[in-house]
């Protein structure tokens, strides 16, 4: 126990802390401007320096560590006087704007200086001026207004990892700069904006629109895009979202957010959204009443269903849509049409990889927390940049490595690469003769302890010699015994595992690889993931063989228990999985879907065929926020409430199950309620009045989120197994895919890109995210780019055999001569139009990493 | 007075390892490698060393804190950056008498079990980079460096890193920064590099002068070597003196020499039979003083008693033809562009002052900038993050306290009052 005095009040400390946070553990105020709780200590702006008794210079509070017996002032007249005169040097060079700044209202510097500051300046010398800058897309500087406190920089830096800004030159030319100078062409996750106590680095987005006494209403919620599931606070004026803050102390992401959790909210209130239903007459949409489109899809629906049969119907729910939603589709599809036909994109990678690892390892396997990474002693990346698929959790990974972590890659990272991960380059389609070999060296290191025998039962039968291995992946003997040393010197050892892995030929016996690795160096599995609520889709029963809770409608004790809670019969036959209803549609024995928030025809391999199949359909309903290309070929068009317009869960990566919240008003329906006024029009009742009510029975029904209730959820700390116990199902038999695939020489390959600044199609719409990342491009290495003749911004034909896009070229100064890579974000311009895939035959993911791709110029 | 530190530099091959030999040199390594490294401490103790570098910390005390620290491997840096204005004095020592200085690290790594050695050196010093890589070559060569050195079984390597010309990377902790690789900021202490220093590890940071006294500390026993200069503050001090002397140059005396007789006894008094007007006596960061105040014996605890301080031992001497507002002004301009921008008060108020001087000295002074000029320097002085914004405070500050009459005549004429 240490006790200090402070300003003749005894405080009493558990540990040792800072002057500073002593006070305010104290409630005594000291003014600051450098120091945030996020940062690392500075001591640079002198504001809170205070007496201490027995030292004869001032102390900054904020850097000084107290002692026992330590005795402190903070409001003597000197103290005033040393407030006055740093503030008074603040202000020499500051251009007094804040009638015109948008910090005005929540800036340090105005409310210290109104508190503490001189009444009036001395100042008679000549201002150092500096124009504002726009270049950048995100985010304006007024850099005269820069205090020099270097929060942005310890930010960038310190935490964020990206190490975009420094401090440039030095006294008073010290300056913000970008190493590049100009643009900040940084990772524009705008955590500098959040820590800047002024008004010198702001966002763009809400510029001049409004100022911070007049958000009225704020909201916390989760993020819509990505499977990290931060937590955002919406700011709103008159219905309109202005502004989204992270929170200092949010558990998954504690005050961070990336470029898309930030600033891509303006898809809420965008121009584009639907807002009426919409009905194909004479081969044309037109506009609707809800109630001839209810009606309407209610009657071809049961229509369909009588002459075909409910098996001729299908749906496909989202995994951007709320568990609520959710939950209410699959119902439907169960007990309105009496079919197992529902799935969602997460078949194309997420569910496969999650169930084939729990297998192994039993049921919340992957549910690890996110922030344990950067506590691991030893992380391992495959098949994906964290950074940019999952950023924040990225960061973590870029935290293990900044306090001494060992952070190993199979494949090259641009995210990672200023922390010099240990890598392994093999050649293309050589990663799983490597896998084996890192299999091979660590069991023999380690040794099987018995603890999982179907498991260790494969990993004997892995056998490859480190010669071998070498000659076919070009990994040196040596860089994989020394890569080996490491794995088996890992105490706190995580494996991150991204779509690539999952999604090329022998995707299954790539991840009993992993899965062995991570047995055998004692760790646990991180599922990369895309979208906001993957998990929570799968949680919900929007599969085709798993009702809520994943209890398999093979098994009839489940369809009969849920059915009586559903007051319905419910089919034991598993209905069709994603691939099989485009199968089934393009031989006409799908009749009809209804597709929930989900754009397949973007969004699955080989988005052509989709197409095709979807034409294929006598009705087709799609059910959205924008017209999306799939709604384009619907019959009906139902307009959904999004994001920010209503209430709901979200179910992260790590299995925690998040409230969203409604931040703004909006005509219209919930996807749920639309789904339940069609159930109603069918003849099945579903009276939900609120999201709420659905999550009652969500919490009723399903074992794994049993008695769960909003209140339970609220503070975000709802992890697995909840209320319950983990289900520990490990299967006997594993089954693996070992396709194989080899490189022909000289062909290039197409990879999809996975952009930091995009996220499905959803992100296209939000105009900032626009401005960073505005068309579709193909990248191309620079080597590659020289022997085509091809020089940046050249427009090309891209194509394989299942399509082609025209795009502009981006050449990579560091991409490699063998592939091009394309995002899949934009409306038919995605890599997706070109990935003919096959299925592997486990994960049932479509492996699309070896589609030969030819390039060609066009001509003008 | 036989001199210790400017030993042999006469001698035109005084750098080579041959002539320092001859000279005696490299004798007191073979009798400090036989010692334990806590019996070296304690010579120095004895010897009442302190450092040379500006501060006056005593030396066995730093290198106690160090050695006491479990951390391995330790550190010693050279302090080489000779930054401060008017100051020249490690110069013949690193240019003229390198292996003094290498020899004096070897014996202090030696007492703080400390495995490698840099000598952060002068980013404008470019002679002395070649001639110390030609000496530390010279000393490998001979296993005076590197492994089991003389067959002792001691480990010491040695590097010279050069500086890119910043002053405040002179300051211990910028100077860790900046060999580290980073920009040359000062660190938040404590810690101290004593515990966790350059690449986190116990460093000890001596000033060049500082460590050259170990070979005679050595040779004669600390309570010999505590015999010279004055007892709070024993050793030779080599004194670099410019301006307005007739015999301006390096000195090596005793601690304690008096001011006076440093300016009229060893350098022949002012030039040219002129009057002394104001003298800085140990480099520009310490305070100005005016001819009346010139009896001050120069060591670490006597002159704050008059008024002013040692610092480097670099001194100034101004006689009546110098303009103190131009003086005073042309520090400024130093400390503004030397600030290195980390605090508010030195960032700010550095180039604020030059402003105000610059004013005055282009005839557009304005009543009331004095009064200002003391309330800017009052709200730095104390307040900054190390000490290179206090110095331009108290420069300023002193120089007004003792010529304010100049600065107010400079003011009212609206031109140089000194010089027309
Ligand atoms: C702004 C500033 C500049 C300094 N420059 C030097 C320098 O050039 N050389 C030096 O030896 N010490 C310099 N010092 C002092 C060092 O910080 C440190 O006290 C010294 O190297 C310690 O060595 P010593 O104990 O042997 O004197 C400077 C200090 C400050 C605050
Ligand atoms: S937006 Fe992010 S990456 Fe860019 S400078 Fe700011 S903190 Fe760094
Ligand atoms: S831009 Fe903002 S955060 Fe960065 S140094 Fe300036 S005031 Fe501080
Ligand atoms: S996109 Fe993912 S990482 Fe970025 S803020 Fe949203 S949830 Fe967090
Ligand atoms: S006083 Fe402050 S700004 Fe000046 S050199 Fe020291 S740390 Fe840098
Ligand atoms: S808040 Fe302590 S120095 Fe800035």
């Amino acid at each position: 126990m240490i006790t200090i005095t402070i300003n003749d009040r005894e405080i009493k400390l558990e540990k040792p802390v800072s002057v500073l946070e002593a006070a305010r553990s104290a409630g005594i105020k000291i003014p600051t401007l450098c120091y945030h709780e996020q940062l690392e200590r500075y001591g640079g702006c002198r504001l809170c320096l205070v007496e201490v008794e027995k030292m004869p210079r001032l102390q900054t509070a904020c850097t000084l560590m107290v002692a026992d017996g330590m005795v402190v002032r903070t409001e003597t007249e000197q103290i005033a006087d040393v407030r006055r005169g740093i503030l008074e040097f603040l202000l020499i060079n500051h251009p007094l704007d804040c009638p015109y700044c948008d910090k005005a209202g929540e800036c340090d510097l105005q409310d210290l200086v109104e508190k503490y500051g001189p009444g009036k300046g001395r100042f008679k010398e000549k201002k150092r001026k500096v124009p504002e800058s726009l270049q950048d897309p995100v985010i304006v500087r007024n850099m005269d207004r820069c205090i020099m406190c270097t929060r942005c920089v310890r930010m960038c830096e310190g935490l964020q990892g990206a190490s975009a800004i420094a401090v440039i030159n030095r006294g008073g030319h010290s300056h913000i700069e970008p190493f590049s100078s100009g643009r900040f062409d940084c990772e524009y996750c705008g955590n500098c904006v959040s820590v800047c106590p002024v008004g010198a680095i702001m966002s763009r987005l809400h510029r001049h629109s409004y100022r911070p006494w007049q958000v009225k209403e704020q909201y916390e919620t989760v993020c819509p895009y990505c499977g990290v599931g931060c937590t955002v606070v919406t700011q709103v004026r008159d219905d309109v979202i202005k502004r989204v803050i992270p929170k200092l102390g949010s558990t998954v992401n504690n005050g961070m957010l990336c470029s898309r959790g930030r600033f891509g909210y303006e898809f809420v209130g965008s121009k584009d959204r639907l807002s009426v239903p919409l009905i194909r007459k004479n081969g044309a949409l037109a506009e609707a009443t809800w109630e001839e489109a209810i009606t309407l899809v209610a009657k071809k629906l049961g229509n369909i269903k009588s002459t075909y049969g409910s098996d001729a119907v299908a749906g496909m729910a989202s995994p951007r849509c709320t568990n609520e939603d959710n939950y209410v589709l699959q119902k439907f599809l169960r007990v309105a049409v009496g079919t197992n036909n529902v799935d969602t994109t997460a078949r194309t990678g997420f569910a496969g990889a999650q169930s084939f690892i729990e297998n192994i390892f039993g049921q919340g396997a992957t549910a690890n927390i996110i922030s344990g990474l950067a506590n691991s002693d030893t992380v391992m990346v495959i098949g994906g940049d964290p950074t940019t698929v999952n950023p924040i959790l990225g960061l973590q990974i870029r935290a293990c490595a900044r306090r001494g972590g060992q952070v190993m890659t199979v494949g090259e990272f641009e995210g990672l690469r200023i922390f010099s991960p240990t890598k392994l380059l093999p050649r293309q389609f050589t990663e799983t003769f490597l896998l084996e070999g890192i299999v091979t060296a660590l069991r023999e290191k380690k040794g099987l302890s018995g603890a999982n025998a179907p498991l260790e039962g494969k990993i004997k039968s892995i056998n490859v010699t480190a010669a071998d291995v070498a000659a076919k992946s070009g990994v040196s003997e040596k860089q994989l015994a020394a890569y080996v040393d490491l794995l088996a010197a890992a105490t706190t050892f995580s494996i991150v595992i991204g779509k690539e892995t999952v999604q090329s030929i022998g995707g299954s016996y790539k991840l009993l690889l992993l899965a062995a690795i991570t047995y055998l160096a004692n760790g646990r599995v991180y599922l990369l993931s895309e979208k906001a609520n993957e998990q929570g889709a799968l949680d919900m029963g929007c599969a085709p063989d798993m009702l809520p809770g994943y209890r398999p409608v093979a098994y009839p004790e489940f369809t009969k228990k849920y059915g009586a809670v559903w007051h319905a019969e419910l089919s034991e036959k598993p209905g069709l999985n994603l691939f099989e209803m485009i199968e089934a549609a393009e031989k006409g024995t799908l009749r009809a879907m209804y597709v929930m928030g989900e754009n397949p025809v973007c969004n699955i391999p080989n988005s052509g065929r989709v197409e095709k199949a979807f034409k294929n359909l006598d009705f087709l309903i799609v059910q959205d926020i924008f017209l999306t290309e799939t709604a384009k070929l619907a019959d009906v068009v139902l307009p959904a409430l999004g994001w920010g317009e209503k209430d709901g869960t979200f179910t992260n990566m790590e299995r925690r199950i998040q409230r969203v919240k409604k931040s703004v008003q909006r005509e219209g329906m919930e996807d749920w309620k639309i789904v339940a006024e069609i159930a109603k029009n069918m003849g099945y009742r579903m009276d939900y009045t609120k999201a709420e009510e659905v999550f009652h029975e969500i919490a009723k029904v399903s074992p794994l989120y049993r008695d769960l209730s909003y209140e339970d959820i609220e503070k975000g700390e709802n992890i697995y197994p909840y209320k319950g116990e983990p289900l520990r199902d490990v299967k006997e038999d594993i089954q693996i895919d070992t396709s194989a695939v080899s490189a022909a020489a000289g062909k290039l390959y197409l990879k999809v890109e996975r952009p930091l600044f995009h996220s499905g199609t959803m992100s296209t719409h939000a105009a900032s995210l626009m401005n960073i990342y505005p068309h579709a491009v193909a990248r191309i290495g620079a080597g590659r780019a020289k022997m085509l003749s091809l020089t940046e911004g050249d427009v090309v034909t891209v194509r394989s055999k299942a399509g082609a896009l025209s795009l502009f070229i981006a050449i990579e100064k560091a991409g490699d001569d063998l592939s091009v890579t394309i995002s899949n974000n934009f409306e038919s311009k995605g890599a997706f139009r070109l990935a003919d895939y096959t299925l592997d035959q486990v994960t049932k993911a479509p492996c699309i990493d070896a589609v030969e791709i030819s390039i060609e110029k066009v001509t003008a | 007075m036989e001199t210790i530190l400017l030993k042999n530099i006469q001698n035109p091959n005084s750098a080579d390892i041959a002539e320092y030999k001859k000279a005696g040199g490299y004798a007191s390594i073979r009798k400090a490698l036989g010692m334990e490294p806590q019996q070296v401490i304690d010579e120095v103790k004895k010897a009442g060393l302190r450092g040379r570098g500006g501060a006056g910390f005593p030396v066995a005390m730093k290198w106690t804190f160090a050695s006491a620290d479990p951390k391995f491997p330790k550190y010693l840096l050279c302090n080489a950056d000779e930054g401060e204005p008017g100051t020249f004095k490690d110069r013949p020592i690193l240019e003229k008498n390198p292996h003094l200085l290498i020899e004096g690290m070897i014996i202090s790594g030696h007492a703080l079990k400390a495995e490698y050695g840099y000598i952060y050196l002068r980013g404008e010093y470019p002679a002395a980079k070649h001639i110390l890589n030609a000496a530390i070559q010279q000393a490998y060569d001979t296993n005076l460096l590197g492994e089991n050195i003389l067959g002792k079984g001691i480990t010491f390597h040695l590097a010279v890193h050069q500086g890119a010309g910043a002053y405040i990377c002179g300051e211990e902790t910028a100077l860790i920064e900046s060999l580290e690789g980073d920009k040359g900021q000062p660190r938040i202490k404590p810690p101290f590099p004593v515990n966790v220093g350059v690449f986190s590890k116990p460093t000890v940071v001596n000033n060049v002068e500082t460590l050259s006294n170990l070979p005679y500390i050595i040779e004669v026993g600390g309570e010999t070597y505590a015999k010279i200069g004055t007892p709070d503050c024993p050793g030779p001090k080599i004194f670099c003196i410019s301006g307005h002397v007739e015999k301006p140059g390096i000195y090596e005396l005793p601690m304690g020499t008096k001011l006076r007789d440093i300016i009229y006894t060893h350098c022949g008094g002012i030039k040219g039979g002129k009057k002394l007007k104001a003298v800085i006596p140990g480099g520009i960061s310490t305070p100005v003083l005016p001819p009346d105040k010139i009896d001050c014996p120069m060591d670490f605890v006597n002159m704050p008693k008059h008024g002013s301080m040692l610092g480097s031992g670099a001194v100034i001497v101004m006689d009546e033809s110098v303009c103190l507002v131009k003086v005073c002004h042309r520090a400024l301009k130093f400390f503004e562009h030397e600030s290195c921008g980390k605090c508010t008060p030195c960032r700010e108020g550095t180039g604020w002052l030059r402003a105000i001087l610059g004013r005055i000295e282009n005839g557009e002074g304005m009543e009331g900038d004095i009064d200002t000029m003391l309330a800017v320097s009052a709200n730095m002085l104390g307040k900054t993050f190390c000490p290179l914004g206090d110095g331009a405070a108290s420069v300023v500050q002193n120089f007004i306290k003792h010529f304010r009459p100049e600065f107010e005549e400079h003011i009212r004429a609206k031109k140089c009052v000194v010089n027309g």
